[in-house]
C-alpha cells in the first residue's frame, strides 16, 4: 500500500471532526519522515501498521459519548425521501431503541438488585443479633436462665453468620463494579469494532 | 503490564524524549526505540493527550518542502517528569520490600 492509499482509508474511517486532517498529517509525516532514511513507500506504510490497528488506538481514546453521536450522526445530509422514511418508519426504529436501552439498563439493575438484597440479609442478621442480645438481658432480669442461655448461643451464631455474610457481601460488590465496567467497556468495544470493520 | 501503569509510563517517557530540545515524531519514536518499542498510534494518542494538558507545545516547521510538527516540553511538563522522579523513589523502595525475601533465599 502506497501513503496515499493508507491516508485515504484512513480518512474514510476516522471520525469527521476537527482533528481528522491533523491526524492524517501526522501519519503522512511519519511516512516522509521514514522514507528520507531510505526506507522505500511501502515499507514506511507497513512499519506504521494498518489501517485498523491505528483506528483502533484513536477510537478508544475518544469517550464513548462523543463516539455514540459520531457513529449516530450521518456523514452527509439527509435527501427529502430518506427524512420522509425516517419519520414513517419511526414508530419501528424508535420502539426498537428504546428496547435495546431498556434492555441494558434492566441487566444493571438486575446486577444491582443482586447486591441489595445480599446486603438487606447482611443487615437482616446483623439486626437479629441486636434483637436477640436484648432478649439475652431481658431473660436475665427475668431470672429465665435458661432461655436467655438459648438466645445468647442463637445471637453468636449470628453473629457467626453475619461476619461470613459481610465478606461474601464485599466479593460481591468488588464482582459487580468489575462487572457493571466491564459491560461498559464490551459496548464502546462494540462501536469502536463496528467502526473498523466499516 | 498493567495498561494503565504502562500509559503513565509512556507519557513520562515522551517528555524525556523532548525535554532536552524540541524533538519531532519520528525522532521520539527512535529515540524511544532502545528502550522501548513504541508504535505511530501510540504516540499519537500520548502527544495529544499531553497537548491537552499543556504539558508541551507544537510548532509547524517547514522541512525539505513540506510541513513538519515540533514538539516543545513546557514547565508543567518538566514538573511531570520531576514528579515520576519522585514517585519511582518510592516504587523502588516497595520494590526492594516485595523482593526482600527472595533475596535472603537466594
Amino acid at each position: 500500500m502506497n501513503k496515499q492509499e493508507f491516508l485515504s482509508r484512513l480518512k474514510e474511517k476516522l471520525p469527521a471532526n476537527e482533528d481528522t486532517q491533523e491526524c492524517l498529517s501526522f501519519y503522512s509525516e511519519m511516512i516522509d519522515d521514514r522514507k528520507e532514511e531510505g526506507m522505500s513507500e511501502e515499507e514506511a506504510v507497513a512499519e506504521i501498521g494498518t489501517v485498523e490497528s491505528v483506528l483502533s488506538q484513536i477510537l478508544s481514546e475518544i469517550p464513548l459519548s462523543k463516539l455514540v453521536k459520531e457513529t449516530v450522526k450521518p456523514k452527509r445530509s439527509l435527501k427529502a425521501w430518506e427524512i420522509v422514511l425516517l419519520i414513517l418508519t419511526s414508530p419501528v426504529w424508535i420502539s426498537l431503541l428504546i428496547a435495546a436501552f431498556v434492555i441494558v439498563i434492566s441487566v444493571y439493575i438486575v446486577i444491582w438488585s443482586l447486591l441489595i438484597s445480599l446486603w438487606a440479609i447482611e443487615v437482616g442478621f446483623a439486626l437479629g443479633v441486636v434483637y436477640l442480645a436484648v432478649y439475652v438481658v431481658v431473660f436475665i432480669t427475668q431470672g429465665r436462665m435458661l432461655q436467655s442461655a438459648a438466645y445468647f448461643g442463637a445471637s453468636i451464631a449470628f453473629v457467626g453468620i453475619s461476619i461470613l455474610m459481610f465478606f461474601v457481601c464485599k466479593k460481591a460488590s468488588k464482582g459487580t463494579l468489575v462487572l457493571s465496567k466491564k459491560i461498559a467497556e464490551g459496548i464502546k468495544l462494540i462501536f469502536i469494532r463496528k467502526r473498523v470493520a466499516q | 503490564m498493567d495498561i494503565q501503569l504502562k500509559r503513565g509510563l509512556l507519557d513520562v517517557c515522551v517528555l524525556a524524549a523532548i525535554k532536552d530540545k524540541e524533538s519531532y515524531g519520528y525522532q521520539i519514536i527512535k529515540d524511544i526505540k532502545p528502550y522501548t518499542e513504541m508504535s505511530e498510534s501510540t504516540l499519537y494518542t500520548i502527544l495529544k493527550r499531553l497537548e491537552n494538558a499543556q504539558m508541551l507545545t507544537v510548532r509547524t516547521e517547514e522541512y525539505g518542502g513540506r510541513l513538519r510538527k515540533y514538539y516543545r516540553i513546557t514547565q508543567s511538563g518538566m514538573k511531570r517528569i520531576e514528579e515520576f522522579k519522585e514517585d519511582w523513589k518510592e516504587i523502588l523502595s516497595i520494590y526492594k520490600f516485595v523482593t526482600k525475601e527472595d533475596n535472603e533465599n537466594e
